[in-house]
């Protein structure tokens, strides 16, 4: 039961990666790539979700991925043509599919009509195009479970061990005329490619049909079933791997890298050999004869006595010939004319060919080093790791705190030393911190689909553009970047897009675009969420903050502050703005998702051109560069990326604002003032001048000058939530273990300053 | 032999049976207080906590407990007695309330009490104070034990503006 839970949570992962791939296909396809490997790989997805949703028994999966993967099927043959229509259809049908992963996944059903719609589509297409596959196609559709079709010849040959003896003596002796005679006709490339799936082959819902209709395409294809391995029914294990295959490709143009290509999907889960033939076999001689054969056979058996794998095979092939080689062997094969398969085999160890009987030993070996370049590990099991180099890296800066001048002058190893395990550390985090880094694409890939769900319900034309989706970011950041992202796409869908006709009537393209951008700026990611609409209306907002108490009625806030008023806490989705005009759904969750791994928000809006919002989010969770401080006897610590400068109290230029609030001048700025000691209700004993001001840029370019008690230093630490155990504190962005086991605080900047302009303006 | 050993057993280890209780009890000056067994993880000596801002005054502080951060209450505080100035043989008693970890700072801890759950008795009305934080109040040898409701101790730390 357990193992069976395993799989389908194995299934489910890769089925949210097919899915992934679905929508970068479609992306690609939408873009005006038509290439039949993008097809391909569609019709990959889909049947690998397709097969393993019928092992699991989600029927109601495996009906539509089935209509739909005939649909796909009849685009690839080019009996659809793949044009806008239809490719829309299929992005929705990827739609409904991921749907009816999700229902499996979760236990639920969507109901027998769900999809239907598409389903009718396909079924359309499929028929109205596709006169000839009429019958067979929908057949299929219709009567219950899928079955697949086979449309390449496909010839089952019995081979009979018991049947035969040795090798006549006698054929042994025309070997040499019949070898040095041989032709090298080149005519038409000729593959032989000896196929042998493992049980893993099947367990991942691979289905040898397809490779080999893959194989088909790429010339004239042949297929051999070796059934001698299938045991008497006692024995039969219904999941033991009995059936190998030898097929034969005829095509002047395949290379054995598209060959390879086709089994690229089942490297490693296959025995595989690809061989070349030699062109003189391809030359239409249909009925080899025995004498051929023999006289191909023997040169090997003295050169590379046992050794070749496909001697066994070999041999048993002309035994097998020998007796019945006339009608029985052949007359299937009838329709394929060049059914060579023992001529084939006997030929490739032929001396001609020894160069090749190395490329192929190796070949496919080292395919199959190059194809492992990645590994799934539990996340689990590099979090693990992530964390304990966090531990390390500041192990390590607490040691190299510990030195003072005086050990330093004493212990001139051990200062080395010191210094090599910072660096060390350094590139082991950084090291580190790869693994876990992926691209934003991985978010990104989501939005599209919830943009055209957006433009439906709304009757809006919208679309989406994504510019810089291979940034990489820590997979903690991204997985909490998926909320927020929705919630600025929703708003700008919902309320910053206008309808086609206003935007018609206002000069402006009918389709609003909106942008999600990513990029790296320096210690931080910027995301950017930018829309073409209306902007955000000020008035309103002003109005709705007034009217919540949240700004005071004789204040004029700038601009900028009401486009931030957005964000306020309390400043909540139903009693805000109306549904049409209003901006503010569900901003509330943005920031403090987005607060609570350390990033921060920051919109601008122009009336009339749109609004754009960025995100700033460090590039890590687990590492944060700090500067340690003292205040009121406790440490605390400030992120370093939010620190512009630091100036001691005394030679500190600070001056009061009218309404009596403390303000510190600093190159001609005035800036605003926390004290912390104060701010905290802590108790500071320390005199005013020996204090110092730490100059913080917060969100948006905004200064606040904060007073601590004291400067410790610079460190690195790791960040530890508050709420984890207790709850979060207005200010403080959480906790931290410093190197002697105490706990500092880590104060929230931006958090400050928000407080602040909202008491003082209520 | 096996009658023998059933005896000891008997004798010393304490009795437990679905309706009973076992308690950790603690106290504050002469008060004693306990919780039930199953929810306390770590008892640990006093060993200081980093201050939070804007919190009540029996919030004593976050501690590092092997790399989480936890905070402490004051239990005398929380009972408005003021705080408690502890020292080194002063008791964080870490339990967990839901899925949070807190630390309790009390006086000392004393004892593992086994009470039958029919023994409980409702708090007295009257102080809204132990209405709030006890469950209820138990006998033990002629002390009164009262049951800590840690979710109400835990609740409203944080000083609003």
């Amino acid at each position: 039961m357990s193992d069976l839970d395993d799989f389908k949570a194995t299934y489910f992962d890769e089925c949210s990666e097919l899915l992934t791939e679905l929508e970068e296909q479609f992306a690609a396809i939408e873009g005006g790539d038509r290439t039949s490997d993008r097809l391909n790989a569609v019709f990959r997805a889909i049947h690998s979700i397709k097969g393993g949703g019928g092992a699991f028994g989600f029927s109601e999966l495996v009906a539509f991925a089935h209509a739909y993967e005939t649909l796909l099927d009849h685009v690839r043959d080019g009996r659809i043509e793949l044009n806008e229509p239809v490719t829309a259809l299929c992005i929705r049908a990827n739609d409904i599919v991921a749907d009816f992963v999700n229902a499996a996944k979760s236990g639920t059903s969507l109901g027998a009509g769900y999809g239907a719609d598409e389903r009718h589509q396909f079924d359309a297409l499929t028929s109205g195009n596709a006169p000839a596959a009429n019958s067979t196609a929908d057949g299929d559709d219709e009567s219950g479970p899928p079955v697949d079709e086979f449309d390449i010849d496909f010839v089952p040959v019995m081979v009979n061990l018991e049947a035969v003896g040795p090798v006549p003596p006698a054929e042994e002796t025309a070997m040499d005329d019949n070898f040095a005679a041989a032709p090298l006709v080149a005519d038409k490339a000729q593959w032989e490619i000896r196929f042998a799936p493992h049980s893993e082959l099947y367990a991942r819902a691979n289905d040898p049909l397809l490779l080999f209709r893959e194989l088909a395409n790429l010339g004239e294809l042949t297929v051999v079933a070796r059934l001698n391995e299938i045991p008497p029914l006692a024995d039969f294990e219904p999941f033991g791997i009995y059936c190998t295959w030898d097929l034969t490709l005829v095509s002047p143009t395949a290379t054995a890298a598209q060959i390879a290509e086709v089994f690229e999907f089942v490297e490693g889960n296959c025995d595989l050999s690809i061989v070349p033939l030699a062109p003189r076999l391809a030359a239409g001689r249909a009925e080899p004869s025995l004498a051929d054969l023999a006289a191909i056979v023997t040169p090997d058996a003295a050169e590379a006595p046992a050794e070749t794998i496909s001697f066994a095979d070999l041999a048993d092939a002309v035994k097998k010939d020998m007796p019945k080689r006339a009608p029985p062997a052949a007359a299937p094969a009838a329709p394929v004319a060049k059914l060579l398969k023992p001529a084939e085999i006997a030929t490739d160890p032929a001396p001609s060919m020894a160069a090749e009987e190395d490329d192929r030993r190796t070949g496919p070996e080292d395919r199959r080093g190059a194809g492992v370049q990645s590994i799934r590990v539990d996340l689990d099991k590099v979090d693990r790791v992530v964390n304990m180099v966090g531990e390390l890296v500041i192990t390590q800066s607490m040691l190299t705190q510990q030195m003072d001048d005086t050990l330093r002058a004493r212990y001139q190893e051990l200062v080395r030393g010191l210094e090599v395990l910072a660096q060390t550390t350094r590139g082991l985090q950084d090291a580190v911190m790869a693994i876990r880094a992926q691209p934003v694409k991985s978010v990104f890939s989501r939005m599209p689909r919830l943009v055209r769900e957006l433009a439906q319900k709304t009757g809006k034309k919208i679309k989406l553009e994504t510019i810089g989706e291979a940034t990489e970011i820590d997979k903690t950041v991204i997985e909490q970047l998926s909320d927020p992202l929705t919630h600025m796409i929703r708003n700008s869908a919902d309320h910053g897009i206008e309808s086609p006709e206003k935007r018609k009537s206002l000069g402006k393209p009918e389709i609003g675009t909106i942008r999600l951008s990513a990029e790296q700026a320096g210690g931080n990611i910027l995301i950017a969420v930018e829309d073409d609409g209306g902007g955000i209306n000020r008035e309103r907002v002003l109005e709705v903050a007034r009217n919540k108490g949240i700004v005071a009625v004789d204040t004029t806030p700038t601009d900028e502050q009401i486009d931030q008023l957005i964000f306020a806490p309390g400043f909540s989705t139903a009693e805000t703005v109306s549904d049409i005009s209003g901006r503010g759904v569900g901003m509330d969750v943005v920031l403090s998702n987005i607060k609570k791994i350390g990033g921060s928000v920051h919109v601008k809006s122009r009336t009339g051109q749109g609004t754009r919002m960025t995100l700033r989010l460090p590039l890590t969770l687990a590492v944060l560069d700090v500067m340690l401080v003292k205040v009121g006897g406790s440490p605390y610590v400030i992120p370093l990326s939010s620190i512009v400068e630091t100036i001691q109290c005394s030679r500190a230029d600070f001056g009061r604002a009218p309404s009596g609030a403390k303000v510190l001048r600093v190159r001609g700025e005035y800036v605003q003032v926390v004290d912390l000691a104060t701010r905290f209700q802590m108790l500071s004993d320390a005199d005013l001048g020996n204090r110092f001001v730490v100059l913080c840029e917060a969100e948006g370019g905004v200064k606040i000058a904060l007073i601590v008690d004291d400067i410790i230093g610079q460190q690195q630490v790791v960040i530890k939530s508050l709420e984890e155990n207790f709850e979060s504190i207005d200010g403080i962005a959480g906790g931290t273990i410093l190197g002697d086991g105490n706990v500092a605080l880590i104060v929230d900047v931006q958090g400050l300053k928000a407080t602040k302009l909202h008491k003082n303006a209520a | 032999m096996d009658s023998l050993a059933l005896k000891d057993d008997y004798g010393t280890g304490a009795q437990v049976t679905q309706n009973s209780l076992q308690l950790i009890a603690f106290s504050i000056g002469e008060q004693t207080y306990g919780v039930e067994i199953t929810t306390v993880r770590e008892i640990r000596a006093w060993n200081g906590a980093t201050p939070l801002p804007n919190t009540r005054e029996y919030v004593r502080g976050v501690i590092n407990l092997r790399g989480t951060i936890v905070p402490i209450f004051d239990l005398r505080a929380r009972f408005g007695e003021g705080q408690t100035s502890p020292t080194k043989n002063h008791v964080v008693v870490v339990m967990s309330v839901g899925d949070k970890w807190v630390g309790i700072l009390v006086d000392a801890v004393s004892d593992i009490l086994t009470v039958d759950r029919n023994d409980i008795h409702n708090v007295p009305e009257g102080n809204t104070m132990d209405t709030e934080l006890l469950n209820g109040i138990v006998t033990h040898e002629s002390r009164m034990v009262g049951l800590i409701d840690l979710h109400a101790v835990v609740s409203g730390a944080k000083v609003d503006g």
